[in-house]
């Protein structure tokens, strides 16, 4: 899908952006309340004394309790006009920045539809979404434009391919493919649903998952762009992300993020007759297209920010070790419900000499999502130790090291050491290099 | 323009219906879906029926008992008397031990445990409560250490224990005493109440794992035992947190002697929940779920851990400073029971630990 050539700046009509505008705004409205109603903002950005930061993002933190809630409260002011497509260039950006800063805070609530939704925030800001059925351009504060040029629809195709593709691509490993791991574990807790509930004890039903979310994940793209197709591979997608909702409801919005986002492959027609049903004023053509202003600019933006998608997931290649057990190159790559891992973490802070030694009670200082989230990833498991240091530094421990006996358990094998324990962790930097306290994975399968 | 296709707006009509229905469906507040799972409702009603029901049940008769047998120390204090309430004592402390794996439902909203056993008691401000005459056992964590059977063991047992009931403040002492056995008796009766009543079946219906599930409240439950038990009953008052420094009064029965026991008890009870004893427990799911091996070695540790804290040369608050060895030895073998109900249990269960979104890794 390359962004050059006149073909894709072809102007081509704008509804399918306006839609696009309209749900993202509606949908990040209503999850933001959710997230809000459900107590999230207290338990994952106010209690906690200790955050676990991205890799060069060490800078940011959580504002204090009233902070956070005014500016989640800023955030769905800004997603509602987003989708009403008032005062839209701020507010997109203000919800770019806004939800961006939050994912920051945490890692351990890192989702890959957080990230999903980052990259389409980014995306919108850039594009003339408020140029048709918005208020901004009822009210006449920017000029109507019935047309856009071809690429600003192409680009949002193009990174709904990504996100499916990435994924199917992720499947396609040994556990999921051939011992249908991690659905045989995690059906079995599903047996309670009406009709299908007893079938989730059968091995066949495990596969069955397995092999059609690969497939659906590789394959559904090209069935949404060929417009012969498309109706029925939609029907696919509501079958796919409503059975993920109904198996899976612990996966939260991304059913329906990706249900109303897939939206966007249809045709300029069904969006204009779509959004007939919204009165957004007469609907008078202008037989200009929207233009970007510096078009070669927007070329090599586009072409960097293509590049980095396609090769950013990628960068598992160049480590060594199993990808599912550092989890070095295993965030933002679309990898979604893919593993099962568990862990337990223990961690014990000793002096310089190695006489004193003191067990930690991870209780006290994480929250359950955190600690869980902690026990598994190596780089969380190293910053902690790190928190850990500093803390018994300043309670007067003479140069801390910090030792972490760590087991886990993936896709159902019994649980193993993770971690070196006899690394001292606290003398270890985080970067980009290959983790050398996790320990090796040993394969055991029976 | 051309015209809407009609296929179109069915997809449309049909999205807004999956939306719809699907968003219905992730609300936790939701009724438990219709039961299809025989096992696990089998599985459910077994814990409710043989384990958790009786549990509490027999915890009531004895602190029934032993009101009668305090009634006869409270009437004529005295060591003679004081050993005479002994056995019933003892016998209602163990007995808790069998209900602590249930803390969730009616005894957590309760906040039962809590209230019952919340170690080390706080004898200071036991003495100030006695003195004023005036304490509110209803205020939760502020007042959880200065009753439950933590505040018997010290009101009992400390050295200088009988002398005080025939001191000036003996009618006062009596009236506490009798206050927190009260308020033990009735916070016990009302949970066994609930568990009776409708409780029981929502614990039965519950056949998911998320957070709320009855399954998911069985397998936190093993794990946070295992770890109350790491911690609190034998790590911290051994000095896992304070560089080896022992703090034998912070121990679970400590001022009765009943460290040891009230541990095995723990242990052996929660062996009990995992096995679901005569019926099906968790350990015949993870049969189900064809992970025999795993139930087998969880079995084999049970029975490890037990032995090793059993090993330890009574009394047990003495051996956190003169065993150490037998004392780590039990402390690493509950780690790794531990280890094993956090990760391969919890994995092979697939039970959820918070509500927050996770999408799998």
């Amino acid at each position: 899908m390359a962004i050059k050539g006149p073909d894709m700046n072809r102007p081509v009509s704008l509804a399918p952006l306006a839609t696009f505008r309209i749900t993202f705004g509606l949908l990040m409205f209503g999850s933001l309340l959710r997230f809000w109603a459900r107590g999230w903002i207290e338990s994952s950005y106010v209690t906690p004394a200790f955050h676990f930061t991205y890799w060069g993002f060490g800078w940011v933190q959580p504002l204090r309790q009233t902070g956070m809630y005014v500016l989640f409260g800023t955030l769905i002011v800004a997603a509602l006009l987003v989708a009403l497509g008032l005062f839209y260039r701020v507010a997109i950006v203000v919800f770019f920045l806004g939800f961006t800063y939050v994912e920051l805070i945490d890692v351990t609530t890192y989702l890959n539809h957080y990230y999903f939704i980052s990259l389409v925030a980014f995306l919108l800001v850039w594009l003339p979404a408020n140029r048709d059925c918005a208020l901004d351009a009822r009210f006449g504060l920017v000029q109507r434009r019935s047309q856009t040029p071809r690429w600003t629809i192409g680009i949002l195709r193009f990174q709904m391919a990504v996100v499916y593709i990435f994924a199917g691509f992720a499947k396609l490993n040994a556990d999921w493919l051939l011992r249908a791991e991690p659905m045989k574990t995690w059906l079995p807790a599903k047996s309670h649903l009406p009709f299908v509930g007893p079938l989730m004890y059968e091995e066949w039903v495990a596969y069955l998952f397995s092999w059609f979310g690969a497939g659906y994940d590789l394959f559904i793209v090209f069935f949404l762009l060929n417009h012969k197709t498309r109706p029925v591979a939609y029907l696919f997608v509501l079958i796919f992300h409503g059975a993920t909702a109904l198996f899976f409801p612990a996966i939260g919005m991304f059913p329906y993020v990706m249900i109303l986002s897939s939206l966007i492959f249809f045709s300029g027609e069904f969006h204009t007759r779509l959004l007939s049903f919204l009165r957004f004023g007469k609907n008078y053509l202008t037989e200009k297209a929207y233009e970007f202003k510096y078009q070669k600019a927007v070329v090599y933006f586009a072409a960097l920010y293509l590049a980095f998608q396609l090769l950013f997931p990628l960068r598992f290649v160049l480590y060594p070790g199993k990808l599912f057990w550092t989890e070095q190159g295993y965030r933002f790559s679309w990898r979604v419900m893919l593993m099962e891992k568990a862990g337990a973490a223990y961690f014990t802070v000793k002096d310089r000499t190695g006489q004193k030694s003191y067990v930690v009670d991870n209780k006290q200082h994480l929250n359950l999502l955190q600690e869980k989230m902690m026990s598994t990833q190596p780089d969380l498991i190293l910053q902690y130790a790190h928190y850990l240091a500093k803390l018994f530094k300043a309670k007067g421990v003479a140069e801390p090291k910090v030792y972490a006996e760590v087991y886990v358990t993936l896709n159902g094998l019994p649980s193993q050491l993770f971690i070196d324990p006899t690394a001292d962790l606290a003398a270890k930097k985080l970067s980009w290099r290959p983790y050398d306290w996790v320990s090796p994975y040993e394969n055991k399968i029976p | 323009m051309t015209r809407f296709r009609s296929n179109h707006l069915v997809l449309f009509v049909l999205a807004s219906a999956v939306f719809y229905s699907c968003t219905k469906k992730t609300d936790p507040t939701d009724p438990p879906a219709s039961s299809n799972d025989a096992f696990k409702t089998a599985m459910l009603t077994n814990y409710a029926d043989r384990i958790i029901i009786p549990g509490y049940s027999e915890l009531n008769t004895n602190l029934a008992t032993l009101e009668t047998q305090l009634n006869g120390f409270l009437d004529k204090p005295s060591s003679a008397t004081l050993e005479a309430a002994r056995p019933a004592y003892k016998a209602a402390y163990l007995s808790y031990q069998s209900t602590a794996a249930a803390y969730f439902g009616p005894a957590s909203a309760l906040l039962y445990n809590n209230y019952l056993n919340t170690f080390p008691a706080a004898p200071t401000k036991i003495e100030q409560a006695i003195t004023a005459g005036n304490y509110n056992f209803e205020l939760p964590v502020v007042n959880d250490s200065i009753q439950g059977f933590p505040a018997l063991d010290y009101l009992l047992f400390a050295p200088d224990a009988v002398e005080k009931f025939s001191g000036t403040q003996a009618v006062a002492r009596k009236k506490y005493v009798g206050d927190v056995l009260a308020r033990m008796k009735s916070l016990t009766a009302n949970t066994l109440g609930q568990w009776n009543g409708a409780y029981k079946t929502t614990f039965v219906n519950s056949l998911k794992t998320d957070v709320g599930s009855s399954i998911a409240f069985l397998v936190n439950q093993f794990a946070y035992e295992a770890d109350r038990m790491k911690g609190p009953r034998i790590g911290w008052p051994f000095g896992k947190l304070s560089n080896g420094i022992v703090f034998a009064d912070k121990s679970e029965g400590y001022y009765s002697g009943l460290t040891k026991e009230l541990a095995v008890a723990n242990l052996t009870s929660l062996k009990n929940y995992f096995t679901g004893g005569s019926g099906d427990g968790i350990a015949d799911y993870l049969v189900l779920l064809k992970k025999e091996a795993l139930a087998q070695q969880v079995l084999t540790q049970f029975d490890v851990a037990i032995k090793a804290i059993d090993a330890i040369p009574q009394p047990m608050s003495t051996s956190f400073s003169k065993n150490p060895t037998q004392v780590d030895e039990a402390y690493r073998q509950v780690q790794k029971l531990l280890t094993l109900i956090k990760t391969d249990i919890a994995s092979a269960t697939s039970v959820q630990i918070t509500y927050q979104d996770n999408d799998g890794d």
